[in-house]
């Protein structure tokens, strides 16, 4: 009886798991189909590098893609020392008491809703960031990455307290017994330890800022010409695709947006199988 | 002859939140000693350790009262002193733990940690030290090809050893030893104890031992631990 029971658990957990993969992969066929026209009619070369031109007939999507990165990579920049010195503050200068506290707050912050951290952005950020550069209307690369960047910290610290957490505590016993600093701690012990974790922590915080939609598409300003500097408009690919989605069904532009959807789905698994890999020759090394 | 005192303990007491672990402790170490620390599990042993180069700070809600006063450089310094940084006090009063320790490196990288800590650039001179210590461990002719090799890959009295290098790099003037052969098998353990009686003309050592014969075979000095208070024998 008990053996049944565990052959039906085990086929139906084998079963969701071939299911989940199976829409995964099916996702991908559908968008790489529905883009299938145009594909056909310009070829990749246009979709990817051709200017994004809808009445001239040129549906590139390569602003977007410079778009994406720019501000997903400029977060990053934001949002890396702000999460060492986040995760740094908890795990090893402020007092237990303070700590607890401050991890709670920064656990909260991760479930605040995209669009909160968009509307602080516009009626705080975008006025300080066009006073201050007196150019333009606020509304660009430099304003997006530094929301994103606040809103991919929380993550990331979180990220890098869990693999500070995971350190032995042989190794710290080890530092303090020998006399090391706080600082010489982190530095020598805690840092190197910890590295492999926080590697993942910045790639799985990269692909969240790439993913992310609301962000660029409220404070990016949205322009499809290519920047020239962090303080222009840019478009992301999740913002195009929002805003394309409201066109014709049949018509070229509707079907560039599988093309914007491949791009970041190809992106997004890049990413886990960076993960993986790291995560593979981590568990290999111990 | 009476020997130098080297640590003064005074009417020390120590609790984990309030309940009392230590309880009105005043104790003398003499210099250049092996005083061995015995007594029943939870008696107190460990803790009593920790008061000696404060590792016990790191714990919350842990409270101590007393003095600890240790002669360090020719002088009695009262460790828990401000003018004392907690860093200086661990470099001179040196500590082995339990369970061997080493870090996450090579074997080379975990004897020259500590000259790292205090900012010793000079790769002679590192390179130098690090010979001189694992030789005093009695490590150093088993892993003199192999320095660069990850040091948890040594044997459970090779680590212990390796710690104890590790330790004793800084040239410090006491040793704390917290049961370390509990976890090594006999032949490691004989080892160690051959190198604790060599080291003992050098420094003071303290050491945590649950087992008797090992009391009687290295032991000066036994001091008794129990009810969080202690009995001294000869
Ligand atoms: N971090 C701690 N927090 C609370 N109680 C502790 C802590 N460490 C030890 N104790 C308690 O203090 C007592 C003495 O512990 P310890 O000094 O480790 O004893 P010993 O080393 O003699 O076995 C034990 O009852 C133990 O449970
Ligand atoms: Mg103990």
């Amino acid at each position: 009886m008990k053996r049944y029971r565990e052959l039906i658990a085990e086929r139906v957990f084998l079963l969701s798991a071939l299911a989940s993969s199976a829409i995964t992969v099916a996702i991908l066929v559908f968008m790489v189909f529905m883009g299938l026209p145009l594909l056909k009619q310009g070829g990749l070369y246009q979709l990817l590098l051709k200017p994004w031109a809808p009445f001239q007939g040129s549906f590139g999507i390569y602003p977007m893609i410079i778009g994406t990165g720019a501000i997903s990579l400029l977060s990053l920049l934001f949002a890396f020392p702000l999460s060492l010195g986040c995760s740094f503050l908890i795990g090893s200068i402020a007092p237990p008491s303070v700590s607890k506290w401050f991890r709670r707050l920064i656990e909260l912050m991760t479930g605040i809703p995209t669009v909160i951290y968009g509307f602080v952005g516009v009626f705080l950020l975008v006025p300080i960031v066009r006073e201050l550069f007196g150019s333009g209307s606020g509304l660009c690369i430099l304003t997006a990455a530094l929301v994103l960047g606040i809103m991919i910290t929380p993550t990331m610290t979180l990220f890098f307290c869990d693999s500070f957490d995971r350190i032995p505590k042989a190794y710290l016993d080890a530092a303090d017994a020998l006399g090391a600093s706080p600082v010489q701690k982190l530095l020598y012990v805690i840092l190197p330890a910890a590295k492999q974790g926080m590697i993942n922590g910045v790639i799985l915080s990269l692909g969240r800022a790439v993913g992310d939609t609301l962000i660029a598409l409220m404070l990016a300003g949205n322009s499809v010409r290519v920047a020239e500097s962090v303080l222009e408009p840019a478009r992301t690919l999740t913002a195009h695709i929002a805003l394309v989605i409201a066109a014709d069904y049949e018509s070229p532009e509707f079907r560039s947006i599988f093309a914007c959807g491949v791009v970041l789905y190809l992106f997004t698994m890049a990413v886990t199988f960076l993960v993986r890999y790291l995560t593979f020759s981590k568990d290999q090394t111990v | 002859m009476t020997p130098d005192i080297k640590i003064r303990v005074a009417d020390l007491n120590f609790s984990y939140r309030d309940r009392t672990i230590l309880q009105d402790v005043s104790v003398e170490f003499p210099e250049k000693t092996i005083t061995a620390l015995t007594g029943s599990s939870g008696a107190g042993k460990s803790t009593f350790l920790m008061t000696l180069n404060r590792l016990w700070e790191n714990i919350p809600n842990a409270q101590m009262q007393g003095t600890v006063e240790i002669k360090l450089q020719n002088q009695f310094r009262d460790i828990y002193a401000p003018d004392l940084a907690v860093t200086e006090l661990r470099k001179m009063v040196a500590t082995v733990f339990q369970v061997p320790n080493p870090l996450p490196m090579s074997i080379r990288k975990n004897v020259a940690f500590p000259l790292k800590l205090s900012g010793e650039r000079s790769r002679g001179l590192v390179d130098e030290k690090i010979e001189q210590a694992l030789k005093m461990a009695n490590l150093w002719d088993e892993v003199k090809d192999r320095l660069n090799e990850d040091a948890r890959n040594l044997s459970g009295g090779q680590q212990q050893r390796l710690c104890i290098a590790r330790a004793l790099v800084l040239e410090p003037e006491v040793l704390l030893l917290d049961e370390p052969t509990s976890s090594l098998d006999q032949a490691s353990t004989a080892v160690i104890e051959d190198l604790l009686l060599k080291l003992k003309d050098r420094l003071t050592i303290l050491i945590v031992s649950h087992h008797p014969e090992q009391v009687k075979r290295i032991a000066d000095k036994v001091v008794e631990f129990t009810d969080g208070r202690i009995i001294t024998a000869p």
